[in-house]
């Protein structure tokens, strides 16, 4: 291989600590993203197949419901002095309700208006070049993003616990419906979470200038990964809202 | 710098043609002398089939190490220093395409003979198998013969009867594995799963959990009987009444 | 050196790096534990969520805790915090974090520079094959004779599992992590990687996982086996939740990793630099890089699973609540699969390299090469319920997973077709990494071969959950992965230390471990041919004879890694002196001094050709 002097080299320093151009590190950051994103995408993915899974099985019939006692009207401390008495009753088959759908939909319908938000937000910052109206707009999505957290945390919850006792071995437990909704919920926390963090990065961002009309890269980083997180959050609650008894 | 092709490759062929003899020898040899005695059709096909995989893998394998034995004889730099350029061959698409076709022929070989076995094995069902109900808890093996009362920790069967096994576990997976019959399964807490086969030797063999369950995995182990079916039904009437 | 390190105004201009000159591995530990406990005091005190299994949740906090305060300790934290304040590094900073001026210490911090990060990743798989090994050690002593000798049942059952773990973090990373990292960017022509601290927090966060895996033994252990089935791994102790969190840390790790690499190899690639001029070395670590990414994730949410199960009583794999432990088989295998090419493929990779520079040819076949590990790359997504052959999940599968499975002997088989395609005709140079390389092809042969049989489902249904698939994978990961790490780690070592690893250990070395891998492993053939299953702290007396051979021939493969170990202490600083290109090689980390500089090129190269061309004169040049 021959290493021949260069006519044109990318050597010569380009803004603050960087050897290449804007568009060049704009260019590998945005194929980072995505390569992030396609990990998300099978993280959740993992995480429908274990839905799905768990209702193909319903192993013992149980995927809504199990036995034991209605958890959720007593406390623990009231269950455990039951059964250390022996005055519980037989158990009882349990069904546990499907979570509320509508409060599903409007965390997803929170998720997708704080992607439109920002990348409203964005277009106009490229246009108008007004990045203290930018920086509102990129703090209205990382609030709205807390506000489904908020409901997402109401659905969490909601999540009916059931009182077992088996074999002298007490705990409160959930259905395998509930449980992995458990684990979608702590996903929608945890991605809205982040995306509160970045909303409110380019927010302090476009307030010192870092980010402007000509600096607006980042913010399409950021409204790429926030896009998927939209979308992550419509497919999931479509599943979760429609494929839920077993017939 | 290059030795005549035909004189060296003539070594390579020789070395190929023993090696593959040695690896047919071991092929024939070593299921023999090491699986478990077989004493069922499952098991007879699984020393059959080793034994011929080992024979179809001998040239394979061979062929690689009469390769690098040739490379090691005849292509080594013994100078000093740094060695020359050698040939700066980048492609050989006979060889390419000659390979690609051997292994494809090969891999669907093995394919065609394990499907095939596979089918075999599931299309074997009878209609009247005797169906043994098998439990593991850790860390024993219960044994229990629907339509009897019979509930016990060592597994009889009857000669040439086809056997089905519902496998469950009380607890954690277990491996249920009939080392001489060449069948396992895991038993699962929740879920029956079912294996079958037809013992087809007399006398005594093992049974052993092959899925790692816990403290005393290595313990779990029960004895099976296989027996002629008169003895098979004096055992089970012999047997304690358990409700 | 270069003008671009030079500051001519140093005495103006700001210090660079901020908090992070004070923040190294120490401060990372401290705020860990300080942080660790921390979470054990919010469970403790002031989290109850009314089920009798506090335990466990207590545990998980307090592994957040160390999983946090270490990130906070070392730095990881700092870009971050700094980006949501609008305060972006300067120049000054990034030299900073690349390591500039500061000697030794530089590696013992959140250094960004990739050839740093190599080094560290030297010395941690060095440090997870020591810990692995020494249980390996552990285990197969207990094994000597049937019975209990030195270690009970409980014990013996957990050292089988953090053995079984620690070395396959160790060989994930064993060929990708060091010369993905110090190699593959100056291979390619780049200053380093596409996102430099990121390099860092895989590195660091490795750290951090290896740290509550290897935490485990100090808490119970793990008796589950390292494929910590759903229903017993509900059963066990607090070592479980250190398993659990250090995958999840893990993961992260190995996620940030396969980003970096993909895009760098894909995004900053010198001009002329076309993806058929890439030396095989890279079109490797990119494919690696790539199942990675798509096959960790998997192994995130099955633990993560199996943590809310253990801490809020959920019921995923739990059969009475309605669970099902095949939930956990199914997402550990769709990782447990890919994750073994994940591990084969840069070791391969490496060999074709090496195979190329010694017998002094082109790598034969380098397109064919290519379409082998992508092919391998993408069949091993569809594979992974062989594992689960005889488990009972879905019987009616099996087949299909059968065809899938045996496909893939066409393309492992291609790569003996490249190895030894590339080294007939050729004048090969019988120096170390050639040595180690023979090996390999041997080894690999019969691990390929024990596979065809397991894949076969009436032969598995004998084999599996034998010391025969024990057998086959240690053929794979010691005698074929861990060959062709040692061949790398030969071949570039004097890249790294300027020196050649010694000639002589390393043969001695060489002849031990082989000899010893044959002894240990083909009489394991023998001992599950026999029937005995595998995990199993003590054996019947049928398998007496093969145990204790297995056990004298891993004594042997100990004997011979030490000598290897003394080889690398002693060159590293005292071996025989090499120049920057001793293996007179044409890719570009073989065209820069040795060490080579901060940012690898004075100048960018320009590339014409890829790196296969031996030309007479060249050489004698």
């Amino acid at each position: 291989m021959s290493i021949d002097s260069p006519a044109l080299d990318d050597t010569h320093s380009h803004g603050e600590g960087q050897h290449d151009s804007p568009e060049k590190i704009d260019g590998r950051e945005r194929l980072g993203v995505w390569l992030f994103i396609g990990a998300d995408v099978v993280t959740v993915g993992a995480l429908l197949f274990t839905y799905l899974y768990l209702r193909a099985v319903d192993t013992s019939g149980h995927w809504m419901s199990m036995y034991g006692y209605k958890g959720s009207l007593h406390t623990y401390e009231y269950w455990f002095n039951a059964a250390a008495n022996g005055t519980l009753k037989s158990p009882t088959l349990i069904h546990v309700g499907t979570v509320s759908a509508g409060l599903q939909w409007v965390v997803a319908a929170i998720t997708v208006v704080s992607a439109a938000v920002l990348w409203t937000g964005e277009k106009s910052l490229r246009a108008k070049k007004n990045a203290k109206s930018f920086s509102a707009t990129a703090l209205l999505a990382a609030l709205l993003s807390i506000a489904g957290i908020v409901f997402s945390a109401v659905l969490l919850k909601d999540l009916p616990q059931i009182f077992v006792s088996i074999n002298d071995s007490n705990t409160m437990s959930y259905t395998t419906y509930d449980s992995a909704m458990m684990a979608l919920l702590a996903s929608t926390i945890f991605h809205l979470a982040v995306l509160a963090f970045l909303g409110l990065g380019l927010s302090i961002r476009a307030t010192r200038g870092v980010v402007s009309g000509d600096r607006w890269y980042q913010v399409r980083l950021v409204r790429y990964f926030w896009v998927w997180v939209a979308i992550s959050s419509v497919v999931a609650t479509l599943i979760t809202t429609t494929i839920t008894y077993v017939h | 710098m290059d030795n005549p092709p035909k004189r060296s490759l003539q070594s390579f062929y020789w070395t190929w043609g023993i090696l593959t003899a040695v690896g047919v020898g071991l092929s024939l040899w070593l299921p023999r002398r090491y699986l478990p005695e077989a004493m069922s059709n499952d098991a007879n096909l699984t020393k059959t089939t080793m034994i011929l995989f080992s024979i179809c893998a001998a040239p394979v394998a061979s062929g690689v190490y009469a390769g690098a034995l040739h490379i090691l004889r005849h292509y080594r730099y013994r100078g000093e220093g740094v060695p020359p350029a050698a040939p700066q061959i980048r492609e050989n698409t006979k060889l390419l395409v000659s390979w690609l076709t051997a292994s494809a022929i090969l891999t669907v070989f093995v394919l065609v003979w394990g499907l095939g076995a596979l089918a075999a094995e599931n299309n074997s069902a009878s209609s009247n198998p005797l169906v043994v109900n098998v439990t593991g808890q850790q860390w024993v093996w219960t044994f229990s013969y629907p339509g009897t009362h019979v509930v016990s920790n060592e597994l009889y069967l009857p000669e040439n009867r086809e056997v089905e096994f519902h496998v469950t576990s009380e607890d954690v997976t277990h491996g249920f594995w009939l080392v001489n019959m060449g069948v396992q399964v895991d038993a699962n807490p929740g879920v029956v799963t079912t294996i079958h086969t037809t013992p087809d030797k007399m006398g005594v063999f093992e049974v052993r959990c092959e899925q790692f369950c816990g403290l005393n995995h290595a313990f779990m182990d029960a004895i099976g009987y296989v027996v002629t079916p008169q003895q098979f039904s004096s055992w089970l009437a012999a047997q304690p009444q358990r409700a | 050196m270069t003008t671009t390190l030079e500051h001519t105004a140093t005495a103006a201009q700001p210090k660079g790096g901020g908090l992070a000159r004070h923040q190294n591995a120490g401060t990372a530990i401290v705020c860990g534990v300080v942080l660790a406990y921390v979470g054990w005091l919010i469970g403790r005190k002031l989290l109850w969520n009314g089920s009798d299994n506090w335990g466990d949740e207590v545990t998980v906090l307090t592994i957040t805790g160390w999983m946090l305060g270490f990130w906070i300790g070392i730095g990881a934290f700092n870009a971050p915090f700094q980006w949501l304040l609008g305060r972006d590094n300067t120049r000054a900073d990034n030299l900073y974090y690349a390591g500039e001026h500061q000697g030794r210490a530089r590696y013992w911090k959140y250094t960004t520079d990739h050839k740093v990060v190599g080094v560290q990743y030297i010395i941690v798989t060095m440090g997870l094959l020591a810990i692995g090994g020494v249980l390996a050690m552990a285990i197969r002593t207990e094994l000597i004779t049937p019975g209990t000798h030195f270690v009970n049942q409980q014990v013996y059952n957990s050292f089988i599992a953090i053995h079984g773990m620690v070395m396959i973090l160790a060989l994930i990373v064993a060929v990708a992590g060091p010369w993905g990292n110090f190699v593959m960017p100056i291979m390619i022509g780049a200053r380093d990687m596409a996102f430099p601290r990121l390099n860092a927090l895989s590195l660091w966060t490795l750290v951090s996982a290896a740290i509550v895996l290897v935490g485990t033994l100090a808490v119970g252990g793990l008796p589950v086996g390292w494929v910590v089935m759903g229903t017993i791994s509900d059963q066990a102790g607090p070592g479980m939740d250190f398993f659990a969190m250090a995958i999840v840390i893990f993961t992260v790790s190995t996620t940030v990793a396969s980003v970096n690499l993909i895009t760098t190899i894909l995004a900053m690639r010198t001009k002329g630099m076309t993806l058929d001029r890439l030396p095989i070395f890279v079109w490797g670590t990119m494919i690696t890089a790539a199942l990675a990414l798509y096959a960790f994730p998997f192994f995130f949410i099955a633990e993560a699973n199996q943590i809310f199960d253990r801490t809020t009583s959920t019921s995923f794999y739990v059969a009475a609540g309605g669970g099902t432990s095949w939930l956990q088989a199914n997402l550990f295998w769709l990782m447990g699969h890919p994750e073994v090419y994940v591990i084969l493929i840069p070791a391969v990779a490496a060999l074709f390299e090496i195979s190329s520079v010694m017998a002094r040819k082109p790598v034969f076949s380098y397109r064919t090469a290519v379409g082998a590990m992508v092919a391998l790359a993408g069949l091993s997504a569809v594979v992974w319920a062989h594992h689960m052959f005889t488990s009972g999940w879905a019987p009616s599968l099996g087949g299909p997973f059968m065809v899938t499975t045996e496909l893939i002997s066409i393309p492992t088989g291609i790569f003996f077709l490249v190895l030894v395609g590339t080294l007939w005709r050729g004048n090969v140079w019988m120096k170390l990494p050639t040595v180690w390389m023979f090996g390999f092809i041997f080894n690999f042969i019969i691990g390929g071969v024990t596979g065809i049989y397991l894949s076969d489902i009436p032969l598995d249904e004998q084999l599996h959950g034998t010391m025969f698939v024990t057998a086959h994978f240690h053929y794979i990961f010691v005698g074929s992965v861990l060959f062709g790490a040692i061949a790398a780690l030969a071949y570039w070592f004097p890249k790294v230390s300027g020196r050649y690893l010694n000639e002589f250990m390393g043969r001695i070395s060489f002849w031990l471990v082989f000899i010893g891998v044959q002894i240990t492993f083909g009489a394991m053939f023998l001992s599950g041919l026999k029937g005995m299953p595998r995990r199993d702290a003590s054996y019947s007396f049928a398998f007496e004879h093969t145990n204790f051979i297995s056990t004298m021939g891993a004594y042997i493969i100990m004997a011979g890694m030490l000598v290897l170990l003394g080889a690398v202490i002693t060159s590293w600083g005292h071996g025989e002196p090499a120049g920057p290109n001793p293996w007179h090689a044409n890719s570009l980390e073989w065209q820069v001094s040795t060490p080579p500089p901060l940012e690898n090129f004075d100048v960018l190269p320009v590339i014409t050709e890829d790196p296969y061309h031996f030309d007479e004169a060249k050489v004698n040049a």
